[in-house]
């Protein structure tokens, strides 16, 4: 397959206008201006676009919601917050490929006869910012944003907004409040922001790798577009590799590639010759995966189906020598630093978790904790206000279930056995 | 129609609503603790969760709406098992202190744990620590109870509008904390101690006072400070306030609705007020200010006078009460029969009752023969209700305090309400909060948030703006043909030629003054808040006249402030000297002889004097006796009159009684001084801003020889030959609905009853006089007063050092009373500066220097720090009115002031003062 | 490649939100975020002092403000050294021993996690994932990335910053 999400971003001009335009940039929004906007969204919907933040939500229907309402200005907002651990994939769209984001935001806009857009970029990729920046002022220049795009009459105009350092702005909600300078934490849903969103009026959230397939969606249109990958959720996707690997790194694969087939082909098997202990497969929100189950397709539809979810793709490769309960332990303390402290079962239960995991963890464990652990995170599952709260129940739910083993260990021997 | 089920009720319901209010309305209860039904929604804590069909997800019933067809359920294991596990979580890291906490037997969390929580914990870890905070002088925080509800910070956002504190943080480090962390630097209204569902947020004067099992009583009564009247709960233990709540706190009613009867059932059992929600809407619906929570101390204050005292070889000794009314009643049966009834005079007092102010007005008429009598009410509120009442009938000014939340487009004019009458300020900011726009003449630093449309006239060119205000509203909108006499003078006010140099008098733009107006001509509920700077100026009532002319013009309603608690109720008991009880005109005939006949006595026919008449006809000597019941006239009036020194006997005058709790600067020159009782020791009714009467209660025991105002002048009475023969207010109101038409047919237990509203009165109003009784002269004339709003600035910049003196007021301070509270005195700043803009600081003058204020007529001076500030206005100095704490009043300051022809209020403002370096 | 990123294209008649940036939102308030890193730039530190700036200058309540910035971890609560080190230790990075690389610069440069050195040169505050997890392990000095850091280049990398 071509790449397109990260096409040509070996070569050093990979994140400059001309060369952008030179490969073909910003045609697909000469295409895209002249169609009717609804037209474009029944293509988003026909080509069954998913969303590529996380949830996985059909694109094509979020859009449909928002176009119908009759408030204006709609604003679209790109969700570059990029914060879930092991995920570093929109990062190499932002910094070598930040024309392929804009002309896609501006294919989306002009479905969404949206004016205003904001890229909402974490704090903690300052180099992406520039980069952003500056081709944003290009695209100006030549009038692919502005009053009246490529001529058209439309009008986009578009921001980098920088956060400043919480995970929990990653929700589109809190991502709003975080846009209007607010502390990010999520709001009540309903109403959701395709009604009620930034400054009260229609808001559109999409993922940076979800709006960069608009580019390729419109070129290609949606027959063939689904035809790439899966066909219950197609076209190409970004998987980020680390870890226990002999080749890290971002890759842009059809959606579907199955797991085993990421670490061992396009990523070179385990590092150093070792042994496989366990896969997180699409960010450590997602259920972890033993060594023996990942023979399966990463895509929205079939990884619940063994046991774990795609999340943003983002795969974490342990080897043989890592301690499930130290990982564990550390992703708990990721979620007890960003829970946003809006609702009880996260805000207070996190904390204990990470207490009685970091008791195990230096051998002062009881039997009972183990037990404990579970009941907690049985608690907080599908009790908080957001789903942060779900993440950080399912975390320890499933290193018990696949390693309670190393738990135990951990407990009788009165320390880590790694 | 909607209809959902929840645990297999069906309930029908006309609009969506949360399933919280739809299982209340079903008489199904669910536990809450972050939502509170004055608040936006949160849906923070959890406890609410509950099954809904179809759903795989639980959903917070306090702020998910029902849609058609919904099945809820609210009772499960599984539902009993989350907050079981909700509850737990709380508990993690709270200190589980209950026996220490002042919130114990009321807090929200232990009534929620002791019914649906675990019965024991499975924390063994450390504890997240926060020590208590206790560096703010009245609100201490335990941050380690917080159970991060946030309803104090929606309280202080969203509701009082101050947003002083925010939650800092994330996660289970979260806190409430006012900026500083420490200090609260607010607003002090203690709303967030009214809302918070546990012990993190405390009360410091009440702090480990009590507990709330413990308590002797929980009185419902009204707030003596300002004019909004409040409704409170006073509660009481041996005798002595501990804590002032709000007569719907929430924490009492939400648990008493969430648990059924029980520990909140008894804290409500003696109050008699309903707690209804359009209760709650129609008063200060559960919100308190400063003054009304905090203020109340001073009931328990050992400086209270506590004994009779007559002044014998030049000073005061305590006596009995038998020969201090026995010397007051011989020395006034002296005066009256020497020199006559116009001998005398009586001032009256806004923070006494009714009934005190009825039997009042009824003795210095009946039994001293003069109708001599006036208040502190002249300064402002008094003139202006009569010549509004005037110009567009009775009842003018009597609308109700919420309906101004509802209003779209509201002008505030002469003072800042959120100073004057805090809690009405609060419904200016929700209908701001709903969209309302704000226009504001005058200082209202307040509203500042509510992005107030200000406009910035040069000093007072304020009757300027209104005129030309008015000239283009006339040109805008019909005339209704209501008030025909009104009209008339409308008419003629537009006809006069448009003012061209307006703009170069007020310095503001003609463009700004057509907008305005225009926002004011396409209001769709309009109002007009008006504050006392306005009145007190030497054409006082021209101002007022335009703003009558715009609210009429624009079908507004008006709103006077008045920062006393009962300055309408003094007014409609006839404490006037040209008005009889109900407001009937002494010069009407038929009206005296009917106030005659019920009340057995007879009235002079003539007028009396007003305040500074009477001041200045006792500095001549024609006035030789005064009677002063609760009011420190040496201190808040100019022009009072003096004696040798300070403290010291008024040379002219023979008598000067005062009534009084504390000793005060007044008490110091008078010749027998008579303890009375405070506000929580008494009873009787006030009379609001709105017209609304309410009934004080009698909350503790009275520890001095004090007696009720209304008795000790009716022993007097009775001493000097005429028997008032009451037995209580009840007693008195009988009498006074009988006199009074505005109070026809009110039955004391009704207004007992606290729901029981009189407003508008069950009497007629009477229609408009205007033209009638105030100048009838043609707008002409009205120009012309207006011309002259205390001179021209220009000749006293000259001067240099020559300075107009603005009072400060402070949102802490309320004369006497407030004065002898310690927590009101924490809270004010303790060094009184005096402000003035850079640019007018003269050679020496710097910031932070030690000033000399002097005023050319008076013999006193203040010395004081200066702070440069730019938002005073050039040529004038503010300096805070509240200065008597430092021993000398701002107002003696103040002599020979001009006074409105029409309202008689004295021109406060215009007094010029000199500042020099020290 | 040292670059300064968050220079912002600040008009000299507003200290914290230039009217370019104001320009891109409905409501000033929308400017706090960045105008927080601007007042951190200029006063070193969000102070008490700092944060009534801002908030006088977007007319943000200052109690709003500072629960604003005590929300979000990138904000400077107190005075912070020279350099500022954040690095990760998020389970990709502690997998490449990340932890160990703590020790090491507390070891060399007399730092803890959370704190600054005597000398003011560094400040070390532990990330959460800084999206470098394929080049882990990672952190950035100020505004600049450095990844694949190894027990020893990672010395060699903070002598440049003076
Ligand atoms: C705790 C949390 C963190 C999230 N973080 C991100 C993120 O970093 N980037 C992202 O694109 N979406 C994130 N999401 C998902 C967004 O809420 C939202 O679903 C997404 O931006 C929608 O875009 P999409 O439809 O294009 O996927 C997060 C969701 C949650 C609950
Ligand atoms: S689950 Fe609750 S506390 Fe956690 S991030 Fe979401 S809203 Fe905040
Ligand atoms: S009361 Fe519903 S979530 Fe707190």
């Amino acid at each position: 397959m071509n790449k397109t999400l990260l096409a040509n971003i070996d070569d050093p001009r990979s994140a400059d206008l001309d060369f952008y335009e030179q490969n073909g940039g910003y045609e697909s929004l000469r295409k895209a201006l002249p169609m009717d906007p609804g037209v474009i969204i029944e293509n988003v919907k026909n080509a069954n676009l998913r969303g590529r933040g996380g949830a996985g939500f059909p694109t094509g229907m979020k859009w449909t919601f928002a176009s119908g309402d009759p408030k204006f200005p709609k604003y679209l907002v790109c969700n570059a917050d990029e914060g879930e651990p092991g995920t570093f994939k929109d990062r190499p769209i932002l910094e070598k490929n930040p024309h392929i984001l804009i002309e896609g935001m501006a294919i989306s806009a002009h479905a969404l006869k949206s004016d205003y857009g904001y890229i909402y970029l974490r704090g903690e990729y300052p180099d992406a910012r520039v980069i952003l920046e500056q081709a944003i002022d290009q695209a100006y220049e030549k009038k692919y944003l502005g009053d009246n795009v490529m001529g058209s009459g439309k009008k986009f105009h578009l921001s980098v907004h920088v956060g400043a350092g919480a995970y929990i702005c990653g929700e589109e909600t809190a991502l709003i409040e975080s846009l209007e300078g607010k502390k990010g934490q999520p709001r009540l849903k309903p109403p959701f922001p395709v009604s009620v969103g930034a400054w009260g009026l229609p808001t559109i959230v999409n993922n940076v790798e979800t709006l960069s397939n608009l580019p390729l969606l419109i070129r290609i249109g949606p027959e063939q577009y689904a035809a790439i990958g899966s066909p219950e959720c197609p076209g190409p996707k970004l998987y980020s590799v680390s870890g226990h690997v002999e080749r890290p790194g971002v890759l842009e694969l059809p959606m579907g590639t199955s797991l085993k087939e990421i670490i061992y082909e396009h990523c070179g098997g385990i590092k150093g010759g070792k042994t496989l202990k366990a896969v997180i497969p699409g960010g450590i929100s997602t259920p972890v995966l033993p060594h023996d189950k990942i023979d399966c397709p990463m895509d929205f539809v079939n990884m619940p189906k063994h046991g774990s979810m795609l999340g943003s793709g983002a795969v974490i490769v342990m080897d043989e020598s890592v301690c499930m309960v130290k990982v564990c332990l550390r992703a708990i303390k990721f979620f007890e630093h960003e829970s946003c402290g809006k609702c009880t079962p996260c805000k207070d239960g996190t904390g204990w978790l990470r207490r009685i995991l970091a008791r195990i963890e230096q051998g002062e464990g009881h039997k009972d904790d183990i037990d404990l652990l579970v009941s907690i995170a049985g608690n907080i599952a599908g009790k908080t206000f957001c789903p942060l709260g779900d993440g950080t129940a399912s975390v320890v739910q499933n290193f018990v279930k696949h390693f309670r083993a190393e738990f135990e260990s951990h407990i009788t021997g009165r320390g880590c056995p790694f | 129609m909607i209809k959902v089920t929840i645990n297999g009720k069906e309930i029908e319901l006309e609009q969506p609503e949360t399933i919280l209010k739809a299982a209340r309305k079903a008489g199904i209860k669910i536990p809450t603790l972050c939502h509170h039904d004055w608040l936006k929604m949160y849906g923070g804590c959890r406890l609410c969760l509950v099954e809904i069909e179809k759903m795989p997800r639980l959903q917070p019933a306090c702020s998910f709406l029902v849609s058609d067809g919904m099945v809820v359920t609210t009772e499960s294991e599984q539902i009993s098992a989350v907050r079981r596990g909700v509850l737990e979580f709380i508990l993690i890291n709270h200190p589980l202190d209950c026996p220490f906490c002042d919130k114990a037997g009321e807090c929200e969390l232990q009534d929620a744990v002791y019914i649906y929580g675990p019965s024991s914990g499975r924390f063994k870890e450390q504890k997240i620590k926060h020590p208590e905070n206790n560096t703010d002088p009245l609100l201490a925080r335990n941050m380690e109870r917080c159970i991060a509800c946030t309803r104090c910070v929606r309280m202080c956002e969203d509701v009082q509008g101050a947003y002083a504190i925010a939650m800092t943080n994330r996660g289970d480090r979260t806190l409430m904390e006012p900026f500083s962390g420490n200090r609260f630097d607010c607003e002090y209204c203690g709303n967030c101690l009214t809302v918070c569902p546990v012990g993190s947020i405390l009360s410091r004067p009440s702090k480990s006072s009590y507990r709330p099992w413990q308590m002797d009583a929980n009185i419902a009564t009204v707030c003596s400070y300002c004019g909004v009247g409040c409704l409170l709960n006073l509660q009481v233990r041996d005798e002595s306030i501990k804590k002032v709540i709000p007569v719907e706190d929430a924490a009492l009613r939400s648990s008493f609705e969430r648990f059924g009867p029980g520990v909140a059932e008894k804290n409500t059992e003696k109050n008699l007020y309903e707690n209804s929600v359009e209760n709650r809407k129609s008063l200060n619906r559960g919100l308190l200010c400063a003054l009304g929570r905090f203020g109340h101390e001073y009931v328990d204050s050992r400086e209270r006078l506590t004994s009779p005292m007559v002044r014998k070889n030049g000073k005061l000794v305590e006596t009995s009460w038998d020969e201090a009314l026995d010397f007051v009643a011989l020395k006034l049966n002296e005066i009256k029969n020497s020199s006559g009834g116009s001998a005398l005079a009586g001032i009256a007092s806004p923070r006494c009752t009714n009934e005190d102010n009825y039997i009042f007005q009824k003795f210095m008429r009946g039994v001293l023969g003069t109708n001599n009598i006036d208040s502190t009410a002249r300064l402002g509120f008094a003139g202006a209700q009569a010549y509004l009442e005037n110009l567009m009938g009775q009842g003018i000014t009597a609308n109700p305090i919420s309906d101004l939340e509802d209003a779209d487009v509201i002008f505030v004019v002469g003072g800042d309400p959120t100073i004057a009458t805090p809690v009405l300020g609060l419904n200016i900011r929700a209908a701001a909060a709903k969209g309302a726009k704000i226009i504001t003449l005058g200082r209202a630093a307040g509203l500042g948030r509510s992005k107030p449309k200000e406009i910035t006239a040069n000093l007072f060119t304020e009757n300027k703006v209104l005129e030309r205000l008015l000239a283009l509203l006339f040109s805008k909108k019909e005339m209704t043909g209501e008030l025909p006499a009104f009209e008339e003078k409308l008419k003629a006010a537009a006809a006069a030629p448009p003012a061209e140099k307006t703009t170069e008098v007020t310095g503001v733009t003609e463009a700004e003054m057509a907008e305005i107006s225009e926002i004011v001509a396409s209001a769709e509920s309009f109002a007009v808040v008006i504050g006392s700077d306005i009145v007190q100026r030497a054409a006082g009532h021209c101002g007022l006249f335009c703003l009558a002319g715009i609210s009429y013009l624009a079908s507004g309603r008006i709103f006077l402030l008045s920062d006393r608690p009962n300055e309408q109720g003094l007014i409609d008991m006839g404490c006037l000297p040209d008005r009889l009880p109900g407001g009937q005109s002494l010069a009407i005939d038929g009206f005296r002889k009917k106030y005659e006949e019920i009340s057995g006595l007879t009235a002079p026919p003539d007028k009396g004097l007003t305040l500074f008449p009477m001041l200045k006809a006792i500095s001549e000597g024609e006035i030789k006796g005064l009677y002063v019941m609760g009011e420190n006239p040496a201190l808040n009036l100019p022009n009072w009159p003096a004696g040798d020194t300070r403290k010291s006997k008024i040379k002219s005058l023979e008598l000067l009684v005062v009534q009084d709790i504390f000793p005060t600067e007044t008490s110091a020159m008078a010749d027998v001084v008579l303890p009375a009782l405070s506000w929580a020791e008494r009873e009787g009714t006030y009379t609001n801003l709105e017209h609304r009467i309410q009934v004080l209660r009698r909350a503790v025991k009275n520890m001095t020889y004090g007696r009720d105002d209304w008795r000790i002048i009716a022993e007097i009475s009775s001493r000097m030959g005429t028997a008032m023969k009451f037995s209580s207010p009840a007693d008195i109101m009988a009498e006074i609905v009988r006199v009074s038409p505005v109070h026809r047919d009110l039955r004391y237990p009704d207004i007992e009853k606290g729901t029981m509203l009189c407003r508008p009165y069950k009497g007629q109003p009477s229609k408009s006089q205007a033209g009638g009784v105030v100048h009838g002269e043609g707008f002409k004339d009205l120009i012309k007063t207006c011309d002259r709003p205390g001179g021209s600035l220009d000749d006293k910049k000259s001067m240099h050092r020559d300075f107009v003196l603005l009072l400060e007021r402070s949102l802490f301070y309320s004369g006497v009373t407030s004065r002898k509270t310690p927590a009101l005195s924490r809270i004010r700043p303790d060094a009184a500066v005096l402000r003035m803009h850079p640019e007018d600081a003269a050679p020496g003058l710097v910031e932070g220097g030690r000033v000399r204020v002097s005023s050319p007529s008076s013999e006193e001076t203040l010395e004081l720090e200066t702070v440069f500030d730019s938002s005073v206005p050039r040529g004038a100095v503010k300096i805070p009115e509240y200065l008597e704490d430092l021993g000398v009043g701002a107002l003696s300051l103040i002599t020979n002031l001009p006074v409105d022809p029409v309202t008689k209020a004295p021109a406060f403002e215009e007094c010029r003062v000199t500042v020099e370096a020290v | 490649m040292k670059k300064e990123v968050m220079q912002n294209d600040l008009d000299n008649k507003s200290l914290f939100s230039p009217v370019s940036l104001r320009k891109r939102y409905p409501t000033l308030q929308a400017t706090l975020l960045p105008a927080l890193y601007e007042a951190q730039k200029r006063f070193e530190w969000l102070s008490l002092e700092a944060l009534e700036a801002v908030s006088k200058e977007l007319d943000v309540p200052k109690a709003t403000v500072r629960g604003v910035a005590t929300f979000y971890s990138m904000y400077k609560k107190h005075p912070m050294g020279r350099h500022l080190i954040q690095l990760c230790t998020n389970i990709s990075c502690m997998l490449f021993g990340a932890e160990r690389l703590v020790d090491i610069i507390k070891k060399h440069y007399g730092v803890e996690a959370g704190k600054t050195s005597d000398d003011g040169r560094f400040s070390l505050v532990i990330m959460e994932c800084i999206g470098a997890c394929g080049t882990a392990p990672a952190m950035l000095v100020n505004t600049d990335f450095h990844e694949n850091l190894t027990e020893e280049n990672i010395i060699k990398i903070l002598d440049e910053y003076k």
